[in-house]
Formats: structure tokens, sequence, C-alpha cells
């Protein structure tokens, strides 16, 4: 059963990542990203990530897209036309990605796994111990983490002022 | 909810919930759903799908990190997908500000558009 | 170190340089200062290095030493150069001065330039003549053709002097040719190239004509190539299609360098090189029949011309074979004597028909002058002098020179000469008969209906006074060597050339003299025919004789009905010219324009394809900077892929 439901939902992560690409229309990428995410959390909660899972759903798909769907409402969706100013940028693309997947098989192709640390498993990935390595071990990075948030917020308040010509 | 695993050897075998999974098929997963990202970034003309292309890439990333965070039974992998699950976000609300704000200017329907750094 | 030659031979250079560099912005008299006057500088010093009897060969500096091979830059100021000199500086100095007037209607810059170029002239025909090796003989043969040539296209907007500079200049340059094969011959015999050296190793050098060293046909061939290069430059047969049209240039320049100077180095070179051509019979010969022949064939054709330079030009051209006929049979100081004296007398003829067509509004077709006699009389006087000199008559200087030539051809034991002397006894009548007809058109008679003057004015004091000098020595000049052609009086030329080029080999026949005034004679009598045929009866005094003639109207050509054949034969100068065009010219036109086409394809064209491939490149190259975001990521991304690859080609072979 945790087969089935690894396959079905890297179906739907898929699906959805070839949906982000080829829609049209903006908010349909959107959704599409959001499918995504939605599959990616049941692997993060089939790789006993249960923190990540809530957290991915709850800021990823329920905040930062939220936000993607409110600025394409606040911009208009526009629509992509052909466009003949680089007509060879969609081969070329092609071309790049596939060395890019090869370059990726060769890399996955050759892999030997690293003999796990013999940790406590009981607790892994539950709260509690995201907790105690966020604010023990990865204390300062986890503040610099806020800060950066800090500087974002700030940033997009003075980018969308009104500019007083 | 927790999962009772054991963990044997180093094989790439997971263990979950009973059933055996493979490390590398999720590795798969995430270097095929990064390259489709990619090759999004680089296709599209809308601006907005580029970042959400973005987004979809580092998705990815993070999948590969906790896989392996999963692998090595190290919860640093886990704590590092969270500190990029965060970056990302204030990354997609910059760049989405100054998405706005040169939209301001003028109605951008093609990144081909914005040339200005011509030269 | 005597610093005599150089000094002869830099002066004109100076003059040259200043007018190049400063000339055209200076005004006009510093330019009628300078450029005259450095070559009556030059004449002032040959004349002192003639008072004090120099004989040097002096060298300057060594111009190339490579292992084995000396070449000095060393010029020969000896009694035979000094000779040529005092010609080319003396009558040079003349015209130069005369043209001052004559070229007086050019603009400022014209005149500095037609100056200078008289100064690079008169440089390199003393560079030629002061020579002291081969090598520097070239360069000055070379120049002397440069100057030529930019002398002759001076008026280089009129295309048909534009034409007439490229042909002599191309035909110069077959001579070029010979004289540098030539060269080479003789480097390759003897392994030196200063005079010194290659004549001490011919065995013989001044007064003794080498007469025992053997010929060999490496001295032959190194004698006719020489020889090539003499005929190119004084436009015997055949290299002499180019000095008719020569007469494009200005009328000084026609003097200058078509009468006087640089004509004659071809004499000169056959008589500096005679150690060579006295072993080498065979080409001496040859230079001797081309010059009789031409001297013929140039007689015939100038019957027929109307424009009075160009009968001077081919009466240049058969006076010059007189002199390689003389030079051709040993008698180097009989050439060199007409040599001088034809410098005198056609200066004076082409400065005198520069004063005519001066007056006569540009002027130069004789059949529309006539009766100039009764108004410029100082000019038909100086015209008749040279024509009477040209004719060889006692006592002006032309008399004592050809018959000189004359006597001592008949005199020559050599059985071919016998039959030389007959063209050039053919040629002195024929003289007779084409300088009168010269001078009866032009001078004689009334006015003609189409004259373009009616009241033409006498030219002034700076063009008169040259051609008085001139006509005065002309005159006089019998007196320097008298006693070959009347039988007593001077032998001055003969004397002072003597160390160089040495005596006359064989004694004169009793019946040179009686022989020389019976050509005189019947040269004049063909003058007076001229006068019977070309000057029409109504005009005539002389009435009685009228049966003799045709009689047409002011026709310059009265034989047309008898013998149009020949009429048209020479009007056509024996149609060299259109021999040469179809047989070389046409050719080297279609082999030029083909080698054009290829040029233009398969050079030009890989060149145009190399820049081509870096505009293409360029382009591509400049997508790295279009502006474009997505052409950024692709780069990036791709980047980044190619990057990764080589890590791990890196880390697989590692």
């Amino acid at each position: 059963m945790i087969t089935a439901i690894f396959f079905i939902a890297s179906l739907l992560a898929l699906l959805g990542a070839v949906g982000v690409v080829l829609f049209r229309n903006p908010i349909a990428s959107v959704l599409s990203l959001v499918l995504v995410m939605f599959a990616l959390s049941v692997h993060f909660l089939l790789l006993s990530a249960q923190f990540l899972f809530a957290v991915q759903i709850i800021v990823y798909a329920g905040a930062v897209m939220v936000l993607f769907l409110f600025v394409i409402a606040l911009l208009g969706p526009g629509r992509e036309l052909a466009s003949s100013r680089m007509p060879r940028q969609g081969w070329l693309a092609v071309v790049v990605a596939a060395g890019f997947a090869v370059l990726l098989a060769s890399l996955l192709g050759n892999l030997t796994y690293h003999q796990p640390a013999s940790t406590n498993l009981d607790l892994f990935g539950t709260v509690e111990k995201v907790a105690i390595g966020l604010f023990t071990t990865y204390l300062y990075p986890f503040e610099l983490t806020s800060l950066i948030l800090l500087v974002a917020a700030v940033g997009a308040i003075y980018l969308s002022r009104e500019h007083r010509q | 909810m927790t999962v009772v695993f054991t963990q044997v050897n180093a094989s790439g075998a997971l263990q979950i919930a009973g059933e055996s999974l493979d490390t590398g098929w999720f590795l798969y997963l995430a270097a095929i759903l990064f390259v489709i990202g990619a090759v999004g970034v680089m296709v599209r003309r809308n601006p907005l799908v580029i970042l959400i292309c973005i987004e979809l890439m580092l998705n990815a990333v993070n999948l590969t990190l906790v896989t392996f965070s999963r692998q090595l039974q190290n919860l640093d992998g886990q704590l590092f997908a969270l500190m990029a699950l965060t970056v990302a976000a204030a990354e997609a609300v910059v760049g989405l500000g100054i998405l706005v704000d040169i939209f301001r200017l003028r109605e951008v329907e093609d990144v081909d558009e914005l040339s200005e750094l011509r030269g | 170190m005597n610093w005599l030659p150089l000094t002869i031979l830099l002066l004109p250079a100076v003059g040259a340089a200043l007018l190049a560099g400063r000339g055209w912005r200076w005004p006009r008299m510093l330019t009628v200062i300078v450029g005259p006057g450095v070559v009556w500088l030059s004449f002032l010093v040959v004349l002192y290095g003639y008072a004090t009897d120099v004989n040097v060969d002096q060298s300057y500096w060594t111009w190339i030493k490579v292992d084995g091979f000396t070449l000095p830059f060393n010029l020969l100021l000896d009694h035979l150069s000094l000779f040529m000199c005092l010609m080319i500086t003396g009558v040079g100095g003349l015209i130069v001065t005369y043209s001052v007037g004559y070229m007086g209607h050019e603009d400022d810059p014209s005149y500095a330039r037609f100056f200078c170029y008289m100064d690079v002239f008169v440089t390199s025909m003393l560079l030629l003549v002061l020579a002291g090796n081969f090598i520097i003989l070239i360069v000055g043969w070379a120049m002397v053709g440069l100057s030529s040539y930019l002398l002759i296209g001076f008026y280089y907007w009129r295309l048909s002097a534009v034409v007439a500079a490229r042909k002599a200049f191309v035909m110069n340059v077959i001579g070029d040719i010979g004289m540098i094969l030539g060269t080479f011959v003789i480097f390759f015999q003897f392994h030196a190239t200063t005079y010194s050296d290659v004549f001490h190793q011919l065995g013989c050098s001044g007064d003794r004509l080498c007469l025992g060293t053997p010929d060999s046909p490496t001295l032959e061939l190194a004698a006719f190539l020489f020889l090539v290069g003499a005929v190119a430059k004084s436009a015997q047969l055949p290299l002499h299609t180019w000095l008719p049209d020569a007469m494009e240039g200005p009328t000084p320049v026609s003097a200058l360098i078509h009468a006087a100077t640089m004509v004659t180095a071809g004499v000169y070179l056959v008589g500096r090189l005679h150690p060579l051509y006295d072993v080498a019979p065979y080409a001496h010969h040859a230079v001797a029949i081309i010059g009789a022949l031409t001297a013929l064939v140039a007689a015939t054709i100038a019957i027929v011309q109307t424009d009075i330079k160009r009968v001077l030009a081919y009466s240049t051209m058969s006076q010059i074979g007189y002199m390689f006929l003389a030079v051709g049979v040993g008698a180097y100081a009989a050439a060199f004597f007409h040599l001088l004296a034809h410098a005198f007398f056609k200066a004076l003829l082409f400065m005198s028909a520069g004063n005519v067509i001066h007056a006569m509004d540009d002027e130069q077709d004789m059949r529309r002058f006539g009766g100039l006699w009764r108004q410029l009389r100082g000019t038909s006087i100086s015209f008749l002098i040279g024509s009477l000199a040209l004719v060889g008559v006692i006592p002006l200087i032309g008399y004592f020179s050809k018959e000189f030539i004359l006597g001592a051809v008949f005199s020559n034991p050599d059985p071919l000469s016998i039959w030389l002397w007959v063209v050039g006894f053919a040629t002195a009548i024929l003289t007779g008969f084409y300088t009168g007809r010269m001078w009866w058109i032009a001078f004689w008679g009334k006015p003609s209906p189409t004259r373009p003057v009616a009241v033409p004015q006498e030219a002034p004091a700076v063009m008169l006074w040259p051609v008085l000098v001139l006509a005065a020595l002309s005159v006089a000049g019998g007196a320097l060597q008298s006693k070959t052609a009347i039988g007593f009086g001077t032998t001055l030329v003969e004397d002072y050339l003597r160390p160089v080029v040495g005596a006359i080999a064989w004694p004169a026949n009793p019946f040179d003299v009686l022989l020389a005034l019976a050509t005189m004679v019947l040269a004049l009598v063909a003058f007076g025919w001229a006068y019977l045929m070309y000057v029409p009866r109504a005009e005539r005094r002389a009435a009685f004789l009228d049966s003799l003639a045709e009689v047409a109207m002011a026709s310059p050509h009265p034989w047309s009905s008898r013998v149009p054949w020949a009429q048209t034969l020479l009007e056509h100068k024996y149609y060299f010219d259109e021999i040469y065009d179809w047989a070389f010219v046409r050719p080297l036109d279609r082999l030029a324009r083909w080698g054009d086409r290829g040029d233009r394809r398969v050079v030009d064209g890989s060149l145009t394809g190399v820049a081509g491939w870096v505009q293409g490149g360029g382009r591509e190259l400049g997508l790295l900077e279009s502006g474009y975001f997505r052409s950024y990521i692709l780069v990036f991304v791709g980047g980044a892929v190619v990057a990764g690859l080589l890590v791990l080609w890196r880390a697989s072979t590692a």
C-alpha cells in the first residue's frame, strides 16, 4: 500500500509539473503547482518528515501560492502569444534540458549510499526533534532566516509603495 | 504519528511502514521535477509563470534533501529543507514585488520585452 | 675625397626636394630662382671640373657589403661623363630658363610642380651619366624613365597625355628589363659590377680598344640585353612608338628630354660600355644596323607629319639613329659630337617651335601657320638656323657633326659599313626634304586662312635669349671639331674624349671631305625641292620651275594622288602602333582582365568571406548580451550542465 501511495503521489506530482509548464493561463499554472506541492507533502510524510509535511501545506501551498494568485489577480492573467523574437529558444531549451537530464542520470546511476548514522529513530521528523535541532544546533541559521523574512517584508513594502512622480 | 521502522545497512532501501521503497525512486522523481522546472523557466515568457517554475525547482530540491535526510537518518536534511522553504517564500515575495513595480509602468506580457540590459 | 661629382649630382636634387616640399606655397619668384638656379649652379660646378681637368672614380659609401661582394656608391667623373654633364646642365639650364616664360600661364602649384619634375629629371640624368657601376646606372636609368612619365603626363587631366605617358613608361620598362638582365649576365661572368672592375677584367681601358679579348656567347648576350635598354630609351626601332606620343608634354619637356638628353642615354650607354661592344661584334653590328634603319624610317615618316612637334620628334629619332650608327661602327667621338650638336640645334628647334606655338595660341598644326617669316622675325631666324644645322649646312655645327659620322662610316673597312653609309646618305637627303617642308609650310608664303592668331606676338625676353644662345652655339660650335669634316682645323672633341673612348681606329678616306660637301649640296637641293612641292603656285616667285611640281591649294601632301599607298603607309607610321596593339596590348589587356576577375573573386572573395564569418560570429556573440532574459537563462543552465559534465568526466578518468 505504501508503494501504491508513493506511485500515485508521484504521478500527481509529475502531472502537476507538466501542467505548470504547459498551461497558457497562469492561474492554471499556479493551481498545478499547488497540486505538485500537495503530492510532495505526501512524499514528505512517507519519508518521515511530518513537520515538513504540515509546513509545506500550510505555508507553501497555503500562503505563498495564494500570494501568487493574488498577484495574478492584481496584474491580470495575460495570455502568452507565440513570439517570434527568439524562435530558436524552444529547441535550445530542450537540448539543454536533455543535457541536464543526462547529467542527472549519470549522477544518479552511480550512487553508493553512506552508512546511516545510528541515531535514535523514535521521534525522527517530529516537531519535537525539529525544534531541538532548530533552537540548539542551528540557532544561528534560524535567526538569520527570520532576518531574511524581515528583509523580504520590508522590500516588498518598499517595492509596492505608491510612487510620487 | 510515528512510523516505526528499522534500518539495517547502506543499501538505499527504505523501510517504511513495513514496505521497502528505494531511495533512488524519490531521487529520480525529484530530478525529473527539477528538469521540468528548468525547461519551464527557459521556455515560458510570462514572468509570473517563470517565477512559478522556479518554485517548482525549489520544491524538487526540497524533496531531494528530505530523501537523503531519511536515508542517512540525519535530521539536518529536513532542517535545511525548512530553511530553504522559508527562503523560497521570501524570494517569491520580493520577486513578485519587483514584478508589480514593473507592471506599474507597462503591461508586460512577454519577458523578452524587458531587454534594457541589452549590450 | 673628391666632392665634385656628388655636388654636381645633388644640387638639382636639392632644388627638386625644396620645390616638392614647399614649392607650391611659394611666391612665383622663389620658384623661378630655385628651379633653374640649381641647374645653373650645377653647371658652374661642372665648368670648374672642366677647368681643373678632374678625372676621378670616387666611392662615397658602401651600399651593399655581402660575403665576397661589395657594391659601393661610386660616381665616375671622367672626360666622357664630364662632357655629358656639361651638355645636360648647360642645355638643360637654358631650357629650364626658357620654361620660366613658357609655363608662365600655369597656376602656382603646377608651376612649382613643373620645375620640381624638371629638377628631378636633371638629377636622374646626371646620376645616369655619373654612375660608376651598373647598379647605380640602372637606378639613374629608371629614374629618368620616371621623370619622363611625370613630365609627359604633366597635363594629367588630359587623357591623351596620360595615355602617352603610360606608353612611354611601359616601353621604357621593357628597356629597364634588358638593362637588369644584362647586369645579371655581367655579374655572372665577372662577379663585379663597377665599371672599373668589369672593364679591367675585359682587359681594356681608355684609349686601348679591346680587340684582343675573345668573343663569347655570354658577352654577346650581355651586349644585346643592354642594347634592348638603349633602344627603348633612345626610341630606336622597334621600341620607338612612344616618342611621337611623348609630344603631349609641354614643349620644354620635349626639348629637354626628348631631344637633348634622355633619348641620348642609349648612345651614352653604348659609348660607356664600348669595351663590351668592342669584343661583341654581332651586337656591335646590330647597334649600327638599328641606327641606320631607324634614321631612314623616321625620316620617311617625318615627311607626312602635320604637327610641328611630331616632325621634330621623328627628326630626333632619325638623328639618334645617326648616333647609333656611329657608335655601332666604333666612331664613338663622332657619335658624341653629334650628340652635342643635336642637343644644341634640336633644343633650339623645339624652343623656337615653342615660341611659335605660344604665339599661335597653342596651335600645333603647321598647316595653319604660314607667313610667320614676316611677323615673327626673331623666331623665324632662330628656327631657320636650327633647320639648317639639322640639314647639315656649313658653317653650322650640324654639318661638322653629321659629316664626321658619315665620313667615319664611309671609310670604315668593315664590308657592312658601305651599305650603312648609303642608308645614312639617303637619310641626309630626306632630312633636307622634310626639314624644308616644315620650314616652308610654317614660315613662308601667305598666312593660312585658318590661322588662330592674325597678328602673333614675338616671345618675351626670357623665352628668347636661351634660344639665341643656342643659335649662337649652333653657328659657332663647328669650331670644336672641324678637321674631320672639312679637312682642316680642330679636333677638340675627339681629343677630349680619347682617354675614355679611344680614337677612330681606321684612317680617313681621302674622299671624305668631298663626299661631305656633296651630301650637303644634295640635302640643300632637297630643301629647295620641298619649296616647290609645298608652297602653292600662287605664292611662289619662281614661276618657271612650276612644271616640276604638283600644284595644290596649300596642300601638305601633293603626292597623295600619285602614290596613295605610300601616303597611307607613312601616315600610319608603318603601322607599328597597330601591330603592337594587336600583338601585345590586346592579349595583355585580356590577361589583365582575367587576372582582375580572378583576383576579385578569389582573393577579395576569400577576404570578404573571412570578414563575413567574423561579422556573423560577432552577431552570434552579440546574442550573449542581447538583454533577453531567456537567453541568459539558457546560457546559465547550459553552462551549469557543461560544468557538471566536465567535473563528472574528470572524476571518472581521475
